[in-house]
């Protein structure tokens, strides 16, 4: 007990609130007074008096040593005593101290946002009760470009749920999706909310608690539609609602439905996706009444929570036989155009537990390699920017010899010269710390936005928490050992009587940076390697010509303002069309269902001739006009005329080249027929081929797949295309005023270009593209600055040794090969390593590049020359100055 | 001969046992004569050793401050005969009660070292 107290006093005295020097030498002076009294009494002369108190006097500053040693924590008063001397000491080369700070900052900035983004999508567990026993339920499908499906039908997930009970209770949470509503009666201003339907009871299985009112419950799904009930998310009610108390209870219209607003959700909670935070959630029992009771309808995910003691593979084995069991009964109604083999897989397929801990995410599938390919490259560059600091301090060190030789003369034991140059690192790593949190928040939420679009917004939650904290002072506290020890531990092995002789003191030879500059050289390497394979693959994908027109084609999304017949919707349609095609400016206008990109609707045609063989083809219901809007050529036959869109039994259809060739082989395909029935209102069997056109990308990264295009019967009005002379955004707003002059029956919801639509799927190459050459130009400034900063140090140092060889007669270029030779083999050394190491991790960046391999021309050109450009740029002022050297100066220089 | 008591703060296992002698010969002192200032203290303990233990000013006030820290003394300024201004420092109730503890254990631990330097080998 008595140890704690003394431990709190001298905690206490080290801040300066125990006793004062002045009281502390009042009592030993009169300690000594006292001594002196006490000797001339004993009758001591004067002589031995004073000379007795001269022995104790010595002593008086030794005792006040020891006082203030007791008074305080000696450690904690030496580390005090460091960080002040060793701030004054970093202001006083201010510049060194700048650049150290700075190119720390960004390395330590890019590493916490590239660490933030990883942990807002991939590694933070769901605000609920219990993430770890969270499931949900995927099966593979079988097709390349989506080999895995998680949504579901009522039906089966009505069997997998009763199958489950008792050991994995399984919940539906619909995906999420844009709805409009309006929230102040029926004249108000139409918004769109993010909605998500689940089941009753997905609130209580999740764990999560309303924040005002109640959650949705059991009881509202018990039948279909008797409960129009709906709950806000928090930040939802925040946003638009200001944290009005009154919503409870308020009625507002979805998609022009009501609803009653029964409650709000816990704050924390956003929904299980993570980057897709949900506004509005609705009981499973009041979706479109047609989803139920059918398998053609797949709208939700199915997710679960394991019971206690229950092992995943027994969940997975009794769900999995009533999936099976409903593929079988549903393999029974399949018609003979499906081959046997088929038919097997599909009963066949198993059926996924995954883990739901941090929610199921296709936008993490989607980017989540990308990610941490971007943290290593972005940890690689702080590396770099640790030796760059390293060498600086390095350098400084050395230049304070003379110093650290007179404390270790003194009595200053060698660890405590470690740990002044420690403390200096620390500040710095401190301060850059400091700065790259700054440069994390403003960076991070940057990229977000690259991964975001308009109509479909990504909101991570990218706040400071205190992981984050901890992250960045690991990261600082690992550069400051990493790179800060070597020069520390340099610095106090120091010979004082070496030291202490030669009055400059000596300097540290450059050969203790050829590690570092080896280090900075390799590591630049790979980030350059890598960056410039992600850029080569970018280039690439978007020269990718898709085969139809971009840059002049505009895109409109129209919506019916009030419910009508499909009759009247397309003649309005039509007219619509007539109206923008008389627009000056305008080219061409047609519709579509679909935009070019993306295979929405695919159908198996079984090929003629063969018994099991079928061309899985793209369906695309167009008007008459799409391919001229679209620039896509006519191989043979003809376009669609007006007159294939008005008849309602129209047969006409037409194909493109890559169809003709697997559906027709060498024959011609215009006038032949097509058996096949494409949808419910398709009523004849029998198409006739009436052209066939160019082959079009509907992704640039795969092959042209084949097509059919049909006339576009009227479910829906499709996407408007107009291709325009000259700026398309600038006739944006003019076709808002003509589309709805033509026919007030529609409304214009989006405008946006076929360029843009195009680019928005190469949004993964692009932002990998983008950051990693960002990073791969910091990694070379870092490394070249620092390969300057050894070379120029090596230059001056040796300014003796080369006023010599000069004096003597060397010409310039042995003088220059002399300098930097030996550099050039740390460099040398250091760019093998990096090519070896580029070479092997460019593995795994494989599977996110397009037409480009790491052992092709290009990918090794471009970073082996950059990297020689630059340490060529950085070699040329040393150089020069080494030529420069004036041997009488030199010589004489001392 | 005189011994002179150097504590350094470096050198732990020196001081550990020279500072636990230190100590018990302080509170002891301070026990039996009530409260004292510094110079008093090793005087006494001078004169008790016939000359032999002679305090150094580094270490006796570093000792009487981690004495004063731990709570087993209380200093408190006062004036000397010959009106001086000193710093008394008198026994607690801790301290007195450490000091019981420290005899017994100093008596426990000479009696063993009696038994074993002189007792039957």
């Amino acid at each position: 007990m008595s140890a704690i107290r003394e431990w709190m006093h001298r905690l206490l005295g080290s801040l300066g609130r125990q006793r004062r020097d002045r009281e502390l030498e009042q009592e030993l002076q009169l300690h000594l007074e006292l001594a002196a009294e006490d000797a001339r009494t004993r009758g001591q002369l004067p002589e031995e008096a004073r000379r007795a108190a001269r022995i104790q006097l010595g002593n008086v500053s030794q005792a006040m040593e020891g006082l203030r040693d007791q008074r305080g924590l000696p450690w904690l008063d030496s580390m005090a005593r460091d960080v002040r001397l060793g701030a004054r000491l970093l202001r006083k080369h201010a510049v060194v101290t700048s650049a150290a700070v700075v190119s720390l900052a960004m390395a330590l900035g890019t590493c916490i946002a590239a660490f933030s983004l990883v942990d807002a999508l991939i590694l933070r567990p769901l605000p609920v009760r219990q993430p770890e026993q969270l499931v949900y339920l995927t099966f593979p499908t079988y097709t390349p470009e989506r080999p895995e499906s998680d949504t579901f039908s009522d039906p089966l997930f009505v069997r997998l749920r009763d199958a489950g009970r008792g050991r994995v209770d399984l919940f539906a949470m619909s995906t999420q999706v844009m709805r409009p509503a309006r929230f102040a009666g029926a004249d108000g201003e139409k918004e769109h909310v993010r909605t998500q339907y689940l089941s009753g009871d997905a609130f209580g299985r999740l764990g999560v608690l309303p924040a005002a009112g109640r959650l949705v419950i059991a009881e509202d799904d018990s039948q279909p539609g008797t409960h129009p009930v709906a709950v806000l998310s928090h930040a939802f009610w925040m946003r638009r609602f200001g944290g009005d108390p009154t919503i409870v209870g308020r009625w507002f219209a979805l998609e022009d439905r009501p609803f009653e607003i029964v409650g709000v959700a816990d704050r924390r909670f956003t929904g299980v996706e993570p980057g897709r935070p949900t506004d509005i959630w609705l009981p499973y029992a009041m979706y479109n009444p047609r989803a139920f009771g059918t398998f053609g309808f797949n709208w939700f995910r199915v997710l679960g929570r394991m019971n206690e003691n229950v092992r995943v593979e027994e969940a997975q084995s009794v769900l999995q036989a009533a999936f099976t069991g409903m593929r079988r009964d549903r393999s029974q109604g399949f018609g003979p155009n499906r081959s046997p083999q088929e038919v097997a897989r599909f009963v066949n397929t198993p059926l996924y537990l995954r883990a739901a801990a941090n929610g199921p995410s296709p936008l993490r599938r989607q980017f989540e390699r990308s990610l941490w390919i971007l943290a290593s490259i972005a940890a690689l560059v702080l590396l770099i920017a640790g030796s760059n600091v390293a060498n600086l301090f390095l350098a400084r060190a050395a230049a304070r010899e003379h110093e650290m030789a007179l404390r270790l003369s003194i009595g200053a034991g060698r660890s405590r010269l470690i740990q002044q140059v420690l403390i200096e690192s620390a500040l710095v790593a401190g301060a850059a710390c400091a700065l790259g949190l700054l440069f994390a928040a403003v960076a991070a939420p940057a990229v977000v936005d690259m991964l975001a679009s308009a109509d479909d917004p990504v909101y991570l939650d990218l706040r400071l928490d205190w992981r984050l904290a901890a992250v960045a002072g690991a990261l600082a506290l690992l550069t400051t050992a990493l790179f800060g020890l070597a020069p520390a531990v340099r610095a106090s092995g120091v010979a004082p009587i070496g030291a202490l002789k030669s009055g400059r003191g000596r300097v540290a030879r450059a050969s203790a940076m050829r590690p570092f500059v080896a280090v900075q050289v390799a590591f630049g390497l790979v980030v350059l390697f890598v960056g410039s394979l992600l850029v080569l693959s970018f280039a690439r994908l978007s020269s990718v010509n898709p085969g139809f027109s971009t840059s002049d084609v505009l895109l409109l999304s129209l919506e019916a303002v009030q419910r009508t017949e499909p009759q009247q919707q397309r003649d309005a349609l039509f007219e619509v069309l007539d109206r923008l095609r008389s627009v000056p400016g305008v080219q061409a206008a047609s519709s579509a269902e679909f935009t070019a990109l993306g295979r929405a609707w695919t159908y198996n045609i079984p090929v003629p001739g063969s018994e099991h063989d079928t061309i899985e083809a793209t369906m695309a219901p167009v008007t008459a006009g799409y391919f001229e809007t679209m620039r896509i050529p006519v191989r043979s036959g003809r376009a669609f005329v007006p007159g294939d869109m008005r008849a309602d039994n129209s047969t006409a259809l037409i194909v493109n080249e890559s169809f003709a060739a697997r559906y027709f082989g060498r024959s011609v395909a215009v006038g032949r027929t097509l058996d096949a029935r494409f949808g419910e209102n398709d009523n004849s069997p029998a198409h006739e081929v009436v052209g066939v056109v160019a082959d079009t990308r509907y992704d640039l990264r795969e092959p042209t797949a084949p097509t059919i295009f049909i006339p576009l019967r009227l479910r829906n009005t499709g996407t408007v295309h107009v291709r325009v002379g000259g700026d398309p955004t600038a006739l944006a707003s003019r076709f808002r005023a003509e589309v709805r002059a033509a026919n007030s029956m529609f409304r214009v919801t989006s405008v946006r270009s076929q360029a843009e639509d195009l680019n928005q799927t190469l949004l993964r190459e692009r932002l990998l593209a983008r950051l990693s050459a960002f990073f791969a130009i910091i990694g070379l400034v870092l490394a070249a600055v620092g390969l300057y900063g050894v070379l120029s140090y090596d230059v001056v140092q040796r300014t003796r040794e080369i006023g010599i060889r000069v004096a003597l007669g060397a010409r310039h270029l042995s003088v220059i090969s002399t300098v930097m030779a030996d550099a050039g083999v740390s460099v040398l050394v250091g760019a093998a390593c990096g090519l070896a190491g580029g070479l092997y991790l460019s593995r795994f960046v494989e599977a996110l590049l397009f037409e480009v391999t790491p052992l092709e021309f290009w990918s090794l050109a471009l970073p082996l020359g950059t990297l020689s450009l630059a340490a060529l740029v950085a070699a040329i002022l040393p150089a020069r100055r080494a030529t420069r050297v004036d041997p009488v100066i030199a010589l004489r220089y001392e | 001969m005189w011994y002179s008591i150097g504590v350094s703060n470096r050198d732990a296992s020196k001081t550990d046992v020279l500072q636990g002698t230190l100590d018990l010969m302080v509170l002891k002192t301070l026990e039996t004569l009530g409260p004292l200032h510094g110079y008093a203290i090793a005087a006494r303990l001078e004169q008790v050793s016939s000359g032999a233990l002679q305090l150094n000013m580094g270490t006796l006030y570093p000792a009487l401050m981690r004495l004063e820290q731990r709570g087993l003394l209380k200093g408190t300024w006062g004036t000397t005969d010959s009106n001086r201004k000193a710093r008394f420092y008198a026994l607690t109730s801790a301290g007195r009660r450490e000091l019981e503890k420290e005899q017994q254990a100093w008596d426990r631990m000479a009696a063993i070292m009696h038994a074993l330097l002189r007792g039957d080998a």
